[in-house]
C-alpha cells in the first residue's frame, strides 16, 4: 500500500491533517468450544494493543454480541466448527452485509481448501490456521483489520484449490437462482420433494420443477449428484468423500 | 513450506529448457552444462514443443519461460498438470505483477524467478526445484495470497451476493472521515483526483449515500469509521 506522495497538496487546501496514530484493535471471539475461546482470548487479550470485545459460542451470540460494538477497528474471529442453519459461513456472511465495516478473520484446525474456499467467498477477509505460532496469529489479526488478504498456515500449494472452489461457487451462484439454492440446500438435508415442498410452502409439483431445472443447469442427472456438485461448490454442507 | 517426497538422488536432475529467446536458451544451456547437478536432455522454443518433449524426454524438472509464441507458458504448466503430470516446474518470467505470479501458482508451479535473476541464481533454483524444495520469495507468496483476495471479492461481487469495501476504499474513506478534500486525498495516496473521485462514487453506491455527509454518516452507522 503506497502512501508516498507524488505531489504535494496545493496551498489553498490548506495544512494536511496529521494521521492519527494507530487505534486499538478489537476482537470478538467465535467458536463452539469453551477451551478454545478461552485460549484464544487470552493469547489475544493479553497483547497491549488488542482488546477482547466479546466471546460468542454460537452464531446468533455473536451477531448479538457484534450489533452492541460502536467503534471501528474490529475484528471478528470465526471458527469454522460451528454447525447447524446458523453455521460459520452463514456468520460470515452475515457479519459482511449487515456490518461491512468489520474484518473477519476465519480460523480453523483441519481445514481443507473447499472450507477456506467458502469462508472467503462467503466474505471473509482472510484465513488463519489454530495451529499457527502466535505471532504469526497475531498478525494475522491486525492485517485483516487493514483489509489485507490473510492467508496463515494453509501451504502456498493451496492456494490453486482454493482459487478454484471459489470459481465453482460462482459458477454456481450465477447459474442457480435463488429459490433453486434453497430446495437444493433443503434437498441436501435428504428430505423428500414432498417434504421439501412443506418446508417451504409450496407445492411438490413446483419442488420437481425447480430440482429438473437444477440438475439441467449443473449438468447432472441424479439429486445426489446435484448435492454432490453444491457440497463441491461449498454451497451445502454435507460430508463429501475425497 | 510443503515439501513434496524427497527422492533418493540419482546422478544429476534431468533438465528440459523451454525458452522462446534463442540466445537465453544458449546461456542458461551453457551455466547448465557447468553444473554436475544438472543435465540438459532436451530444449524447447514454443509451447506446444515443451508438451511434446515432456513426453519423450520425461525431464525431472522443466525450466518454463512464460512469454513464448503460440500456447504460452501458463497453459503449459496447466496442461501437464491437467495430465498429471507432476514434473518439477520453474518459471522464469520476465512480468512478475502480482496477477502472473498468482496464475503460475495457481497452475501448479513449483518455482518463480525473475528474468533479471542472475544465471548462477537460476541453476540453484533448478537444483533445489529438481530436490524437491519450492522456490517463491515472501513478497511472491503475499502477491498470490492478495489477488487470491481480489478473486474472492470479485466472485462474491459478480453473485451479486455482498457488496464489499476494498482497501482502498476504505483508506479513502478515512481520509476522507479526517476531513481532507478530495485533493489532498489524493496527494496522500499519490493518485490523481480523478481516481479519487471514481473510489467516492464507488464508495456512496455502496453506502447509499448521495453526499459527504450521507455516506460519513452511513460508514459511522457501519462501523467503518468512527466520527470522534
Amino acid at each position: 500500500m503506497a502512501f508516498t506522495a507524488m505531489t504535494k497538496p496545493q496551498a489553498s487546501d490548506g495544512p494536511v491533517p496529521r494521521r492519527p496514530p494507530t487505534r486499538r484493535l478489537g476482537v470478538v471471539v467465535v467458536d463452539p468450544l469453551p477451551v478454545v475461546r478461552a485460549g484464544l482470548s487470552l493469547l489475544i487479550g493479553d497483547r497491549p494493543d488488542i482488546d477482547v470485545l466479546a466471546e460468542a459460542g454460537t452464531a446468533e451470540e455473536a451477531v448479538e454480541a457484534v450489533r452492541r460494538i460502536r467503534r471501528s477497528q474490529v475484528v471478528v474471529l470465526v471458527g469454522l466448527g460451528l454447525d447447524g442453519e446458523h453455521d460459520s459461513y452463514w456468520l460470515i456472511r452475515t457479519v459482511r452485509e449487515r456490518f461491512p465495516g468489520m474484518a473477519v478473520l476465519a480460523c480453523g484446525a483441519k481445514a481443507d481448501p473447499t472450507a477456506i474456499s467458502r469462508a472467503l467467498f462467503t466474505g471473509a477477509d482472510g484465513f488463519v490456521d489454530k495451529n499457527a505460532d502466535p505471532v504469526e496469529f497475531l498478525q494475522s489479526l491486525r492485517k485483516v483489520a487493514s483489509r489485507e488478504m490473510v492467508l496463515a498456515g494453509p501451504p502456498t500449494e493451496w492456494v490453486g484449490a482454493i482459487a478454484e472452489g471459489i470459481e465453482r461457487r460462482r459458477m454456481v451462484e450465477i447459474a442457480l437462482t435463488e429459490r433453486e439454492r434453497e430446495v437444493l440446500r433443503v434437498a441436501a438435508e435428504g428430505l423428500t420433494a414432498r417434504q421439501i415442498a412443506i418446508r417451504l410452502g409450496v407445492r411438490e409439483r413446483t419442488v420437481t420443477t425447480h430440482l429438473a431445472r437444477i440438475y439441467s443447469k449443473l449438468g447432472v442427472g441424479t439429486r445426489v449428484a446435484a448435492i454432490r456438485a453444491a457440497a463441491h461448490a461449498g454451497l451445502v454442507s454435507v460430508g463429501i468423500p475425497e | 513450506m510443503a515439501i513434496r517426497a524427497m527422492e533418493t538422488f540419482e546422478g544429476p536432475a534431468r533438465v528440459l529448457i523451454v525458452e522462446g529467446h534463442p540466445v537465453l536458451r544458449e546461456v542458461v544451456r551453457t551455466a547448465c552444462d557447468a553444473s554436475p547437478l544438472l543435465h540438459v536432455v532436451g530444449e524447447a522454443r514454443t509451447g506446444e514443443e515443451a508438451l511434446e518433449a515432456c513426453r519423450t524426454v520425461e525431464p525431472d524438472v522443466v525450466l518454463l519461460d512464460l512469454t513464448l509464441p503460440g500456447m504460452d507458458g501458463l497453459e503449459v504448466a496447466r496442461r501437464l498438470r491437467g495430465q498429471g503430470n507432476d514434473v518439477r516446474i520453474l518459471v522464469v518470467s520476465g512480468r512478475a505483477d502480482d496477477q502472473t505470479v498468482f496464475e503460475s501458482i495457481r497452475a501448479g508451479v513449483d518455482g518463480f524467478l525473475e528474468k533479471t535473476a542472475s544465471v548462477r541464481y537460476i541453476t540453484d533454483a533448478l537444483v533445489r526445484v529438481a530436490a524437491g524444495e519450492r522456490v517463491f520469495t515472501r513478497d511472491q507468496e503475499r502477491a498470490a495470497i492478495a489477488e487470491l483476495g481480489r478473486l474472492a471479492r470479485r466472485a462474491r461481487e459478480a453473485s451479486g451476493l455482498v457488496p464489499s469495501i476494498t482497501p482502498r476504499e476504505l483508506e479513502v474513506l478515512g481520509h476522507l472521515s479526517r476531513g481532507l478534500t478530495m485533493r489532498q486525498v489524493a496527494s496522500r495516496l499519490g493518485v490523481s483526483i480523478r481516481t479519487v473521485e471514481t473510489h467516492v462514487a464507488k464508495l456512496y453506491r455502496k453506502l447509499g449515500a448521495s453526499n459527504r455527509v450521507q455516506a460519513l454518516a452511513k460508514a459511522t452507522d457501519l462501523r467503518l469509521i468512527d466520527l470522534g
